[in-house]
């Protein structure tokens, strides 16, 4: 069990790691590679005479946390649940925590494909523990080629058999974990032209001009993001951000974001700053907790 | 003024609009449609889609954990 799990491993998630720890918390930091890793100049963070590429600093700051006694995993984050803790899942684990940093960045979403909108709520979904048993032993589809659309697949199967994953002309891309949990599904490889129906969703059309019946898609496009978990963990979301108080607190108890995911500046500075502030209020949150 | 919630038990948002309702003294009917079909069929027809949660406040359906409209309708 750890005291926090930061998700995210950029300058925000690093940040706030770097107070969690100091204060004698358990702190574990998961997360793929920050985008940052592509800056190849930074002038306009503060204490570099000469200029720093990304990758650099992402390093120092890695290497600061660890010596600092701070975990940190390269994983992709698949869900976060709450039931008395935290439980974060991984393509590779699953890890307990009493709080959460949300610090994933805010990458851009792939485009829907064509006709996705017209349907959403009704044939169009995200979230399979808010509408899966809508669709119990019905058609289902999984859009996504990652971990996380097998890892929603998978969860589907509790609501119906009956579960295709299309990949919409992209390559399955599966860590070990998922390479058997695939097996047990459909893969469709097809390149979607786009998704019809009357009131509701009715069939998945491809370019090839056939067509699949379908009564319902569960969008798991890429990695899961900021927003995925925040409809698993009912935080409420503005224009695919996480709003935060000068706290960094979000509105459920326990969870903390920090950083891209928060809209506002996309900076290294304020990332830094606003992790710290989660950092801390993480401290006296927990400390809150123990004397209760 | 009658106040029903359409609710399903793994539902994140429902389990904060059932204690946001509770927080207001709000009395209300809760109805799991995971367990009943028909239930389930009732709240596609009233709210036009397929999500929970879904709370009916006399004759208004409120899509979502809308809380300015729930607010707004319960006179909070």
């Amino acid at each position: 069990m750890y005291d926090v799990a930061i998700i995210g491993k950029g300058p925000a998630g690093i940040s706030a790691s770097l107070y969690t720890s100091r204060a004698g918390l358990k702190t574990l930091v998961i997360g793929k590679k920050s985008r940052l890793i592509n800056a190849h100049k930074i002038d306009n963070y503060y204490g570099f005479i000469k200029s720093i590429d990304g990758r650099s600093l992402l390093e120092q700051g890695e290497l600061q946390a660890e010596r600092l006694g701070v975990e940190i995993i390269e994983d992709e984050v698949l869900s976060v649940q709450r039931d008395s803790v935290f439980e974060v899942k991984t393509s590779s684990a699953t890890f307990l925590s009493r709080a959460v940093l949300i610090a994933t960045g805010n990458p851009p979403r792939p485009p829907l494909v064509k006709g996705a909108e017209q349907f959403e709520g009704n044939g169009i979904h995200y979230c399979v523990s808010c509408d899966g048993f809508f669709y119990r032993d019905l058609r289902l589809g999984v859009l996504g080629s990652k971990d996380y659309a097998v890892h929603i697949a998978l969860d589907l199967l509790n609501y119906s058999p009956n579960v295709t994953i299309y990949t919409n002309n992209r390559p399955l891309e599966l860590s070990d974990r998922y390479l058997d949990g695939v097996k047990k599904f459909t893969v469709n490889n097809k390149a979607i032209s786009l998704l019809d129906g009357n009131n509701t969703l009715e069939r998945i059309v491809f370019r090839d001009e056939t067509h699949d019946p379908v009564d319902g898609i569960f969008v798991a496009e890429g990695s899961a993001s900021s927003i995925d978990f925040a409809r698993k963990l009912a935080i409420a979301v503005e224009a695919d951000t996480i709003p935060v108080d000068q706290y960094q607190k979000t509105n459920i108890e326990g969870v903390f974001a920090a950083g891209d995911c928060t809209g506002g500046i996309k900076q290294i500075a304020t990332a830094v700053g606003q992790g710290a502030a989660a950092g801390k209020s993480i401290v006296e949150y927990l400390n809150k907790k123990k004397e209760e | 003024m009658n106040v029903k919630v359409y609710s399903t038990p793994t539902c994140p948002w429902c389990t904060v609009a059932k204690k946001y309702l509770s927080s207001k003294n709000i009395a209300f009917e809760e109805v799991d449609v995971s367990n009943d079909r028909t239930a389930a069929m009732e709240l596609v027809r009233k709210s036009g889609q397929r999500g929970v949660p879904v709370i009916e406040i006399g004759d208004n359906v409120v899509v979502g954990f809308d809380q300015s409209r729930i607010d707004s309708l319960l006179n909070l």
